[in-house]
């Protein structure tokens, strides 16, 4: 565990730069902050200030979100989002397989990205 | 460039003039079109001839200062001429241009197979409607002349190719018919569609290949089945000519633009008028003669389906974001006739009535990852089928484009 903190970085306290997010079976997820808050509700639920002690580890679970869209498709969106805002090259194009786009709507409704 | 900010003229390309002309007929340019891949553009300038350029833009037509909005191509060189360049002299006006996408694999092994004499149409073509009826179909590569489909009695106005490789490209004809054409089987007429009384300006395949949408001089579009070649129903709704129209991305919308001023955007599944863009005047002291100078000319889908492009006759090409009812930009352009986006996105071609195009930017996009799902699922699913699918109404609202 200490091995991991130092690989990761921050994750502690309200500013970390990481944050973890896990998935209905479990799974952990761990991205940065800055990209994690590409989805409002993230946003929303890592700013409420009531919902973390000082020194607990910023993490958010979703019972209802498979680790395959969690691990996956979240991750690769946001760094998508993230690397194309502000940045001048020509966006490439962000293909959705068919097959997940049911679950996956329901869920980035739930995110709001 | 952010969604909101005015276009951006990047560049603007002036026809060549090297002998006399005829002013009022010959110069304007009814067509432009990009290659399906992005990497050709082809425009009718006028005084019978298309230009062939490949894509991107060589680097001496873009103004100083401007970070170019293109892939980097490992064929641009310095002091390279421009030996890709093609001039096709159609020995008549041309009216409509189109893109053939590259052929499927299947198609092209067994054309070689099947035809080792005849002229192989299993690589990227453009077709050119021409102005007593003529279809006249190029090898892009090449410049060469392929084939010569005759059977329409007037101007053609309008060519599209099935977005699918298959090479089945329609036409549409003042003759007030549409006619498909079989490439494979040497330009073999396959099928007239006949319905419309006037003349017919626009034709669009859905991207999923399964319907057709024709619009006409009496007011109305027909929207026809690609399978049957039958008649699947009319929309009515505008007050005068249709002159453009065109699918979205995943086929799941369709909009029209007519000479009443408006641009209706339709569920093409069902024939619901979703919206209407009221195309107004910017500036109010004009009286209301000048009302009838806004008619439409064109209009056009951004390639991941958030925005629209249309050219007026007032002077302005307008970009519209879908869930907004005024424009989000305008750029002055005189006697506008077309406009296309680049297939990648981020450019806007536009043509004019003395022959010159012009490139402006356009929008930059990164779809939300609903829209990019939305767009995922009605690749594949009918409004009806969506309707159907045990998901909450709003979402259901949101996937047929009800909502934004």
């Amino acid at each position: 565990i200490e091995g991991r903190k130092k690989t990761y970085g921050d994750r502690e306290g309200p500013d970390a730069m990481y944050v973890k997010l896990i998935s209905s079976v479990g799974h952990k997820v761990i991205v940065k902050r800055e990209y994690a808050v590409t989805s409002i509700t993230i946003k929303a639920m890592l700013s409420d200030p009531g919902q973390f002690a000082e020194n607990e580890i910023n993490e958010v679970g979703f019972r209802e979100i498979s680790s395959q869209v969690l691990s996956k498709v979240l991750r690769i969106y946001f760094t998508y989002k993230v690397h194309y805002t502000n940045s001048p090259t020509e966006i490439l194009r962000f293909a959705t397989a068919p097959q997940i786009a049911p679950e996956l709507l329901m869920t980035v409704n739930f995110l709001d990205c | 460039m952010e969604a909101g900010e005015e276009p951006l003229l990047l560049a603007e390309l002036k026809p060549g003039r090297p002998h006399q002309f005829d002013w009022k007929s010959s110069c304007e340019t009814w067509s432009v079109a990009f290659s399906p891949d992005g990497s050709w553009f082809a425009w009718s300038q006028g005084h019978c001839i298309v230009k062939l350029i490949p894509w991107p833009l060589e680097e001496q037509f873009i103004p100083k200062g401007f970070e170019a909005k293109s892939r980097s191509s490992k064929n641009e060189t310095k002091g390279r001429g421009s030996p890709k360049e093609k001039t096709l002299d159609c020995g008549q006006i041309v009216w409509g241009l189109a893109f053939s996408p590259w052929p499927s694999p299947p198609s092209r092994r067994l054309w070689a197979r099947h035809h080792p004499q005849v002229p192989d149409v299993s690589c990227l073509v453009l077709a050119t409607g021409l102005n007593d009826g003529q279809i006249k179909i190029w090898e892009v590569q090449t410049g060469l002349l392929l084939l010569n489909l005759s059977g329409h009695q007037d101007v053609v106005r309008d060519l599209s190719f099935t977005p699918s490789g298959s090479l089945i490209l329609v036409s549409a004809s003042r003759d007030k018919t549409l006619r498909i054409w079989d490439l494979n089987k040497h330009g073999k007429q396959i099928q007239v569609l006949s319905g419309h009384l006037q003349w017919v300006y626009c034709c669009s395949i859905s991207p999923d290949c399964s319907m057709l949408c024709s619009a006409a001089g009496e007011k109305s579009v027909f929207l026809w089945s690609m399978r049957s070649y039958t008649l699947i129903r009319k929309l009515e709704g505008h007050q005068s000519s249709v002159v453009s129209c065109d699918f979205s991305p995943d086929s799941a919308l369709l909009v029209t633009a007519s000479y009443d001023t408006n641009v209706i955007m339709w569920d093409p599944y069902t024939g619901e008028r979703l919206r209407s863009l009221h195309h107004t005047q910017v500036d109010p002291a004009m009286d209301d003669s000048d009302v009838h100078i806004s008619s439409l000319r064109s209009v056009c889908f951004s390639p991941e389906g958030l925005y629209l492009a249309t050219v007026a006759d007032d002077r302005l090409l307008r970009i519209w974001a879908l869930e907004l009812k005024t424009p989000i930009a305008f750029a002055p352009m005189t006697n506008g006739l077309c406009c296309t986006f680049f297939p990648h996105g981020g450019v806007i071609a536009t043509g004019t009535r003395d022959g010159h195009v012009q490139f402006w930017t356009a929008p930059r996009v990164l779809s939300s990852l609903k829209h990019l799902c939305r767009k995922a699922l009605r690749s594949f699913l009918t409004t009806y089928q969506v309707l159907a699918l045990p998901i909450p109404k709003k979402m259901k609202e949101f996937l047929t484009y009800r909502t934004f």
